[in-house]
């Protein structure tokens, strides 16, 4: 089912919940909703489910125009963080009150209930109750009862949030097979980045009600359109600088005070053309520790990740975070020489918070 | 213990560390004793020293510090038993001999500090009695007088030793009937004794003399009971001593509760006692239980299955009406938003707090028009059932209204969008999905509302004035008015009647009231 959102408004009261908001989602497509808390994305998904009516703007499943449609008629199913299981009936009957209120056989919602109890490995769990379940099983069963009326449209709301983290490994990659294999088309809610990078086809950036960008997980990391985007995706997350760009003799060159960092035309002309002060961004891993670095820093904090060191280095005033080599088992105050890889970089219009690179 | 402690001495050290010698248990026992007498006098102080005056200046008259103050002083010598027997409770399991050494011992000493406290100041075993100070025995012929105090009452009176008493006046005696009848005489009354002296019957008016004889082995009853109180200390299981204050603190409930069922199969009660028409133990009977049914009670005529039914209509109606209004209303407020919805909230706290009593007036005009209505009129009007329960609702609504709006917004939302999104429409998820969760909440209510209708009396009473409609408590209070001399136990019988379908009602709700929900949502456990 093919799902558009144009200029979606809700409103409460005052207070704005989603704002001009227009997304187009294609069939089969697995979309997240990506943001900080309030952001939006929760209101967004319950306009679509039918719990709140939109203030303003279209929401249309495949043809139609849904604005007004109760949730019921709208064959949606989702999948809620608290489960939202029916304590007082059993994990049979919660899976099978969909059909119910559908008035289908008895029979055939027996029979359906165990196929999709067994496919989501909760076989032998029909005659307990919610309470009596681990949040793993319960959260199994609420997917269940989500599918077994086979919707058009699968919402999530943070469903992994509760669970714990070696758990919530496991659901990640059991509902991206489970969405791909039935071809539903899902939107997954999350403020994690790590659940929207890993499992969405798109990612529908929020912030503060509105849509800051919709993309593929890969195109948000590598060409952030906002400055919002490139601040909020990405682990640890972007270092940010104020600089000055400017061209001589064909050489762009990056400066801020004491820094002074050369760029390649493709990066540099559109800041240069710019002009005056420009937000540059570089991720971590474009951060080298070398000798032949283009600052000399020093190592201000040094947190093990494990895999490698989370590095805070200081240049002057400004702070900079890096991953590096465990082997070299770097120390706090040691002092280093930092190389940027500035093919990488990206700038921002400190006003508008666009970027300068990449044009819409 | 040698200097050379091993590891493993060195856990007993720990243990035997110090241990404190008999002579200091014994201070230390006496010390809490002494503390206990203190605090206990320092309240009789307070209720009759200093609460007591307070209230004499504002010229409130009232008893109550007083029964306070007699309390505190009856309860002292008990406090400062159990004070001293806590530090002997140490020893009970591990050395039960040197628990019960000390106890007894210090109880002995706060005993003897305590009585002589008593005899200084009249008190206790020493306090002033009723007497003829005269001794008694009892003999074949009648009560003999064995002595006779010099100067005392009997003495004025000129009864001499060897007197054989028979009555009181008319009425017969023996000697346990002679002390009970001095005992409750005043000061200086007048008491007209028969007795035999030699052949002659004679008569004496003896005067009642209020005097403390101070004599010694009138303390013995008191240690007798002091000593086994402390045993009981010593030995009592710790963690009985909560249901001990408990049914101690109900029992002024237990023990209404047992006259009541006691009178209701009896002729009489003496206390709590059932007498025959002889004054001896027994008489039951099931006579008060008969004419219940029978529908005659000391020539008031009554059939009591319409005044049963009326009591049950009131009830299941406002009960039934209570639940559903309140829970609607409560899912409205917890869940809707709508224009007053803030007012109408606060609007039914201010009626909660409300006196009904004082529109009792006011709504007997309302229902008096209401009767005017055709059809309705009947149904809900001036003496109605329906009109009775109506106006019992309204009083409970606010209640109900309240108390079910606090169940509703405990239930996430998730769970209703859940059920909506399923498919279910916004009714059948309140019927289906939420009233299932709220079930201990609607029953509380809903024994509120059945208890509450079953035993009303002041609505029944007022709006079914002259008329046949009656429930059970205004019935038992016509029994009252109209039955002269009042048959108590009769009164009983009918009190215990209408307790009957309460009693049933817990037994099978306590379950339910017990239950609470296993969530099935994450944080609402």
């Amino acid at each position: 089912m093919e799902i558009r959102i144009d200029n979606l408004t809700k409103k409460f009261g005052d207070v704005v919940g989603v704002e001009d908001l227009t997304l187009h989602i294609d069939d089969g497509e697995f979309v997240a909703f990506l943001g900080p808390s309030g952001c939006g994305k929760t209101t967004t998904l319950l306009t679509l489910a039918g719990i709140y009516k939109p203030t303003d703007g279209l929401i249309r499943f495949g043809e139609r125009v849904v604005n007004t449609v109760q949730p019921k008629d709208r064959n949606i199913g989702m999948v809620f963080q608290s489960y939202a299981l029916y304590p007082h009936m059993t994990i049979f009957q919660n899976i099978a009150y969909p059909l119910k209120l559908k008035k289908t056989p008895k029979n055939v919602q027996n029979e359906r209930v165990r196929q999709v109890a067994n496919v989501m490995g909760i076989g032998e769990l029909l005659d307990r109750r919610p309470g009596q379940l681990s949040g793993g099983q319960q959260q199994r069963v609420a997917l269940g009862r989500a599918l077994v009326k086979e919707p058009d449209v699968l919402l999530f709301d943070e469903p992994l949030s509760n669970l714990d983290a070696r758990l919530r490994l496991t659901m990640r990659g059991e509902i991206k097979h489970l969405q791909k294999n039935l071809g539903i088309t899902s939107i997954y809610v999350t403020h994690d980045q790590l659940e929207a990078m890993t499992m969405a086809d798109r990612i529908a950036v929020m912030n503060r009600g509105r849509l800051q960008a919709f993309d593929a997980p890969d195109e948000l990391y590598d060409r952030p359109k906002t400055l919002f985007v490139a601040g909020f995706v990405g682990n640890p997350p972007m270092n940010f600088l104020n600089v000055s760009v400017s061209q001589s003799n064909g050489h762009f060159l990056a400066e801020a005070e004491t820094i002074q960092l050369p760029l390649g035309a493709d990066r540099g002309e559109p800041p240069a053309r710019h002009g005056g002060a420009v937000v540059m961004g570089i991720r971590p891993e474009d951060i080298q520790i070398a000798a032949d670095g283009d600052v000399t820093g020093e190592i201000f904090v040094v947190e093990p990740l494990g895999r490698e060191d989370l590095i805070d280095a200081r240049v002057g005033e400004h702070s900079f975070i890096l991953l590096a080599d465990t082997e070299k088992q770097h120390r706090a105050g040691e002092s280093v020489s930092l190389k940027f890889d500035m093919t990488q970089a990206q700038f921002f219009d400190p006003q508008t918070e666009r970027s300068l690179l990449w044009h819409h | 213990m040698t200097a050379r402690a091993s590891l493993f001495d060195a856990g007993k050290l720990k243990i035997d560390e110090t241990p404190p010698t008999l002579a200091q248990d014994l201070f230390s026992a006496l010390r809490l004793g002494l503390i206990g007498i203190l605090v206990m006098l320092a309240a009789a102080f307070f209720f009759s020293g200093v609460v007591g005056p307070l209230f004499a200046l504002g010229n409130v008259e009232e008893t109550v510090m007083d029964v306070l103050t007699r309390l505190a002083l009856l309860a002292l010598p008990f406090v400062a038993y159990i004070a001293a027997a806590s530090v002997a409770r140490r020893y009970t399991a591990a050395d039960t001999g040197r628990a019960l050494g000390l106890a007894f011992t210090t109880t002995i000493i706060l005993f003897a500090a305590i009585s002589a406290g008593h005899y200084a100041f009249s008190y206790g075993a020493f306090a002033p009695r009723p007497s003829l100070q005269m001794t008694l025995s009892q003999t074949e012929a009648g009560i003999r007088v064995e002595s006779i105090v010099p100067g005392g009452a009997a003495d004025i009176a000129e009864m001499q030793v060897g007197d054989v008493i028979t009555a009181i006046r008319r009425d017969k005696v023996d000697l346990a009937a002679f002390n009970k009848r001095v005992g409750q005489s005043e000061e200086d009354a007048p008491l007209r004794l028969r007795f035999i002296r030699g052949a002659e019957e004679m008569q004496e008016t003896v005067r009642v003399v209020v005097q403390s004889d101070k004599q010694l082995n009138a303390i013995i009853p008191g240690l007798a009971i002091a000593l086994v109180f402390t045993a009981i200390i010593v030995f009592l299981p710790g963690h009985w001593a909560p249901y001990i204050a408990l049914i101690g603190l109900l029992s002024p409930l237990i023990v209404g509760y047992f006259w009541v069922i006691v009178a209701t199969f009896s002729y009489r009660t003496e206390g709590l006692v059932p007498l025959d028409s002889n004054d001896n133990f027994g008489g039951f009977t099931l006579k008060n239980w008969e004419s219940i049914f029978a529908g005659n009670i000391a020539g008031l005529e009554f059939n009591i299955w319409p005044i049963l039914m009326t009591s049950l209509a009131i009830a299941l109606v406002m009960t039934f009406v209570v639940l559903l209004v309140s829970s609607m209303a409560g899912y409205a407020l917890s869940r809707m938003h709508f224009p007053g919805r803030r007012f109408f909230l606060s609007f039914t706290l201010i009626l909660h707090g409300f006196p009904a009593i004082t529109l009792l007036i006011p709504i007997f005009f309302v229902l008096l028009r209401l009767g005017e209505l055709p059809v309705i009129g009947e149904l809900i009007g001036f003496n109605s059932i329906g009109g009775i329960a109506l106006v019992m609702v309204a009083f409970q609504l606010p209640l109900g209204v309240w108390l079910m709006k606090g169940f509703f917004d405990n239930i996430p939302w998730d769970m209703e969008r859940s059920a909506l999104i399923d498919g279910a429409s916004r009714f059948r998820t309140y019927w289906e999905i939420l009233l299932p969760q709220i079930r201990p909440g609607l029953l509380a209510l809903g024994i509120f509302a059945f208890i509450g209708g079953w035993n009303a009396y002041i609505i029944p009473a007022t709006y079914s004035i002259g008329s046949g409609v009656s429930n059970l408590p205004v019935f038992l209070n016509e029994l009252i008015d109209e039955t002269a001399p009042v048959d108590w136990n009769q009164v009983a019988a009918v009190g215990l009647f209408q307790l009957i379908p309460i009693f049933i009602f817990f037994i099978f709700a306590q379950e339910y009231l017990l239950n609470i929900y296993a969530g099935g949502t994450k944080g609402s456990s």
